[in-house]
């Protein structure tokens, strides 16, 4: 077994005492590209972003009111013949229970692990809401807590998530400076688009192990 | 049972008998091997085109990419310079938030602390997503070797990881773990997996897996991931997947294990904004991967799940010892790639030709280094020294230089072969001496005279056979440039 | 403009026309060219295998006899060769500043044949009368890619070339697999990167390969040869020169 102190100690004695010093900073051979392509600049983020998330086999719609995402919602979950959908404990989300229930999808709401656990697995569809969104990559940024149960947006084979128009974010580092220098949840991921893979001759599979059907409803 | 694999097949030939006057027997031997499987040069080349393609549109839409190169190279630069206190700060941050952190020399302690962990858990099944650190130190193998009597089920979740654990294979890349395998190949692995034949159908042979890791997934007692990068200041561990296991590994289980390489660090969160950025440009062509997954110990109160229990092992495994010597830019690498799918050498041999974990550029350099040198000798010869590699590292790590200074490392260790030293030093005194240039010059056309054949050198045994085996050797001119120069032009 | 002419050693003893080709192009734009005698090679072969110790040595007397003549530049026709000395010799001598600082001066005054006919002299294949019939591709070699940044240079030249049609072929940026003695402690794989590349120049149409540098040439016109290929295979300074009638 290693001891901390020692292990510590025996690098800090290479650092400060090995006499090579790396020098060689990257050369020429990447040169910057001259003239950015336009499709940088960011006018509409909420357009960019559905047109980023599609590109990558997602689902964009965008919503003008509460009621028009709740219609919304409760076709996709029609329209995949659900039974099933749960979803994070959040009151933003609290106003999709009673249409849905109407249309015969019974809505879960975990509060504690067994009963994430219970059903989690075997939803048809998840819904949650998300923190941020990022326009340049079509990225949900989602943030664990108190009722966001992370398997909410993994295990369903669809998932749909709710957000307003003016969480989304142009890019990468906007999203990545919400967190810096200061506190991180337990869990944050960057999620962009459905789940994929290409290890068997390079052929996609969209919906590995992740949702394959993924879908965002950006309000206003 | 489809995770109870065939024993590994390990390279058990002692290498050290290979003299450094072919030093590259193993490496040639399999490597020409590798050139004549068409089967898997084509595999080879559908990924590493389709790889290259998807990482030049990408970074050359990013008109800040060569300023992020510098500034990763200049990050990781920093945090080797000061690793000690980066790696106390991340072990803080980690305890602070409720986590466990582990100092570990070498895969022997990493195996130990999680067999010992899993005995305590009562874990039965381990699920664990794609990381090259645990396959550098064979976890898998040794776990369930020295920890027999715990019956521990290890499946690797990444689709690709766990044909290939299926199949009692390597990966061959460290993006793409089973580029080698055709569909054919890989329906017979799933087939027996699955107890049926399934269909030679991608998509049927994804969702058979998808089924049966699910199940893997929910039951899972202990999961376990690498890291591909961890932040020191607040404690993060990022992981990057598309298929999504990495996400579900860490967030299902009760208990979560990472394994990084300590060389892994980067100082703060907001480096991440570099890194992230190149990492799914270099490696796959994106721009961000699917599931950029950002886990910071175990979860917080009120949280329904992620896991309970938080456990970082930072390992050393003979990294510590590139540090302050000039093979240290070694530690740079983010593993991404890159510099496999340019490499015209790889490109012809595939990854396992390689011997090794780690395949590719940066694997002819750092399976020596952390191997020590007299290990892996072939290696540093692996390459035609075209620098392609540097050219697509995000990180600017001039491979082709370190391959140079492993090759000198040998000669300086004294192993390299005698022949191979006397040829150098014969070299030395000709090409320091004019008089001793031209006399060699004349004894070279006289010695080639027999053996000259329709305008080249006949291919006989002896120094030249490298060469003449397969391509036409030309030989010396009548009269040299000198001799013209001399007589007037 | 007064140069001196590095000819590295294969060149010498191998293909001297190239450094013929080299030094009538030289004097037609009206720079005087010297040849230092005392010249042999510049240790890559040493310094490839890791014998750093001999190519040291070898590196010293290439500066000694370079030191000891007066010139504005030296021209090498080789990307590789050239990079030895301007990259590699000051790398080499890192841990001897006196000798480093002599290497970087030696270093800085040293070009490949296409870098200093367009940056230095600014020349142009019309100036040089340049006639060539073919459809050509073009090689370059992977250190005048890469730390030599030589990617236009030659290409410009070319396409002033009379009569010489330059085309694209795939993956040119691939190395051809020599790398030095690369070639023959491996030869399998160094033969299978050959092929790759001559695979290329099959799909290409071309009925020339031109590079400036003669090893990756001697390499791939090996291979051509072996294969029954009747490629014809030219130095860049061949291809410029108007009195070599192409090369042939
Ligand atoms: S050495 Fe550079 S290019 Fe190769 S895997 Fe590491 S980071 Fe990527």
């Amino acid at each position: 077994m290693a001891d901390r102190a020692e292990f510590l100690a025996s690098i800090r004695h290479r650092t400060r005492t090995g006499k090579y010093k790396p020098t060689h900073a990257p050369d020429v051979a990447w040169t910057p590209k001259e003239s950015p392509p336009e499709t940088r600049l960011i006018e509409d983020p909420s357009a960019r972003f559905i047109e980023k998330l599609e590109a990558l086999k997602g689902h964009g719609f965008r919503a003008e009111s509460g009621d028009e995402a709740r219609e919304y919602v409760v076709s996709l979950a029609r329209s995949r013949g659900a039974k099933l959908l749960v979803r994070w404990d959040d009151e933003e989300l609290a106003g999709f229970d009673a249409p849905l229930a109407d249309a015969g999808v019974e809505v879960a709401v975990p509060r504690d692990p067994e009963g994430l656990r219970e059903v989690a697995g075997r939803a048809d569809v998840g819904l949650s809401t998300a923190s941020w969104a990022i326009a340049e990559t079509g990225s949900l940024v989602l943030e664990s807590g108190q009722g966001r149960g992370r398997s909410v947006t993994l295990l369903p084979p669809t998932y749909v998530a709710v957000l307003r128009a003016d969480r989304i974010l142009g890019t990468v580092p906007e999203a990545i400076s919400k967190y810096a220098g200061g506190k991180v949840p337990a869990n944050v991921c960057f999620h962009t688009g459905p789940s994929r893979s290409g290890d068997i001759e390079m052929s996609l599979v969209v919906g590995m192990h992740g949702p394959g059907d993924v879908h965002v409803v950006v309000v206003g | 049972m489809e995770t109870k694999k065939p024993p590994r097949q390990r390279d058990t030939r002692d290498r050290r008998e290979e003299g450094i006057v072919s030093p590259v027997e193993g490496f040639n031997e399999r490597g020409r091997k590798a050139a004549g499987d068409k089967a898997l040069h084509d595999a080879i080349q559908l990924f590493t085109h389709k790889s290259v393609a998807g990482r030049n549109a990408v970074l050359n839409a990013l008109p800040e990419a060569p300023e992020l190169r510098e500034r990763a190279y200049g990050i990781k630069q920093r945090t080797m310079a000061n690793l000690d206190r980066y790696l106390e700060q991340m072990a803080d941050a980690v305890e602070d938030r409720g986590g466990n952190v582990f100092f570990a020399d070498d895969g022997e302690d990493v195996v130990r602390y999680i067999g010992e962990l899993a005995r305590r858990r009562g874990a039965k099944v381990i699920t664990k997503s794609k990381s090259m650190a645990t396959e550098e130190i064979e976890l898998n193998h040794r776990l369930e070797e020295d920890y027999a009597d715990l019956d521990l089920e290890i499946v690797e979740t990444d689709l690709g990881e766990w044909i290939a654990q299926l199949a009692g294979d390597t990966p061959s890349h460290i993006v793409g773990p089973i580029l080698h395998m055709n569909l054919e190949r890989v329906t017979k692995i799933l087939s027996g997996a699955a107890g049926e034949n399934l269909p030679p159908n991608v998509q049927a042979l994804a969702a058979f897996a998808r089924k049966r890791l699910r199940q893997k997934f929910l039951t899972a007692d202990v999961g376990i991931t690498g890291a591909n990068f961890g932040v020191a200041e607040t404690g993060t561990i990022v992981t990057v997947t598309n298929e999504g296991n990495g996400r579900l590994v860490t967030s299902v289980p009760p208990v979560h294990v990472v394994v990084m390489g300590i060389e892994k660090l980067i100082p703060r969160f907001e480096d991440l904004s570099v890194f992230t950025r190149l990492l799914a440009r270099s490696g796959t062509g994106q721009e961000l991967t699917v599931y950029t997954n950002f886990v910071t110990g175990p979860r917080a109160e009120g949280e329904l799940d992620g896991a309970e229990e938080f456990h970082l092992i930072l390992m050393d495994n003979g990294r510590s010892k590139l540090l302050g010597t000039p093979f240290e830019e070694a530690l740079y690498c983010i593993r991404c790639g890159a510099c496999l799918n340019v490499c015209p050498v790889y490109r012809q041999t595939g990854g396992h030709a390689y011997g090794s974990t780690y395949s590719g550029p940066i694997g002819a350099v750092i399976t020596p280094l952390l191997k020590g040198t007299d290990e892996a000798k072939d290696l540093p010869h692996a390459s035609s020294l075209c620098g392609a590699c540097w050219e697509a590292c995000p990180v600017g790590i001039p491979l082709h230089d370190l391959l140079l200074k492993l090759r000198n490392h040998q000669v300086e260790e004294g192993l390299a072969g005698k022949g191979q030293k006397a040829a150098f030093k014969v070299f030395e005194n000709t090409m320091k001496s004019p008089a001793l240039y031209n006399i060699s010059r004349k004894a070279g056309r006289l010695a080639q005279k027999p053996l000259l054949k329709d305008g080249s050198v006949k291919p006989v045994p002896g120094p030249t056979s490298g060469w003449t085996g397969s391509r036409d050797l030309p030989p010396l001119a009548k009269k040299s440039f000198r001799e013209l120069w001399k007589e007037g032009i | 403009m007064r140069v001196a002419l590095f000819v590295p050693c294969y060149v010498d003893l191998i293909t001297p026309e190239v450094g013929v080709s080299v030094v009538r192009l030289l004097r037609k734009l009206g720079v005087e060219v010297i040849y230092p005698e005392g010249q042999t090679c510049c240790g890559q072969p040493a310094f490839n295998s890791g014998f750093f110790d001999e190519a040291r040595s070898v590196a010293r007397h290439f500066l000694d006899v370079f030191e000891g003549e007066r010139f504005d530049y030296v021209v090498c026709p080789s990307g590789s060769c050239a990079t030895m000395v301007s990259h590699y010799y000051p790398f080499l001598l890192e841990e001897r500043p006196a000798e480093r600082e002599r290497a970087e001066a030696m270093g800085g005054r040293v070009r490949e044949l296409s870098d200093f006919l367009v940056n230095v002299v600014g020349a142009n294949a019309g100036d040089l009368g340049a006639r060539y019939e073919g459809r050509a591709v073009f090689h370059t070699g992977c250190h005048g890619r890469r730390e030599l940044g030589l990617l236009e240079e030659p290409r410009e030249l070319l396409e002033g070339v009379e009569g010489l049609e330059l085309v694209e072929w795939p993956n040119e940026e691939l190395c051809c697999g020599f790398g030095g003695t690369f070639s023959v402690k491996m030869p399998d794989v160094s033969t299978a990167m050959a092929d790759e590349k001559i695979k290329a120049l099959e799909g290409s149409g071309a009925d020339t390969l031109i590079s400036g540098d003669s090893s990756c040439l001697m390499h791939l016109a090996g291979r051509l040869r072996r294969t029954g290929h009747d490629t014809r295979v030219l130095h860049l300074a061949q291809v410029l020169d108007p009195e070599n009638g192409g090369g042939k």
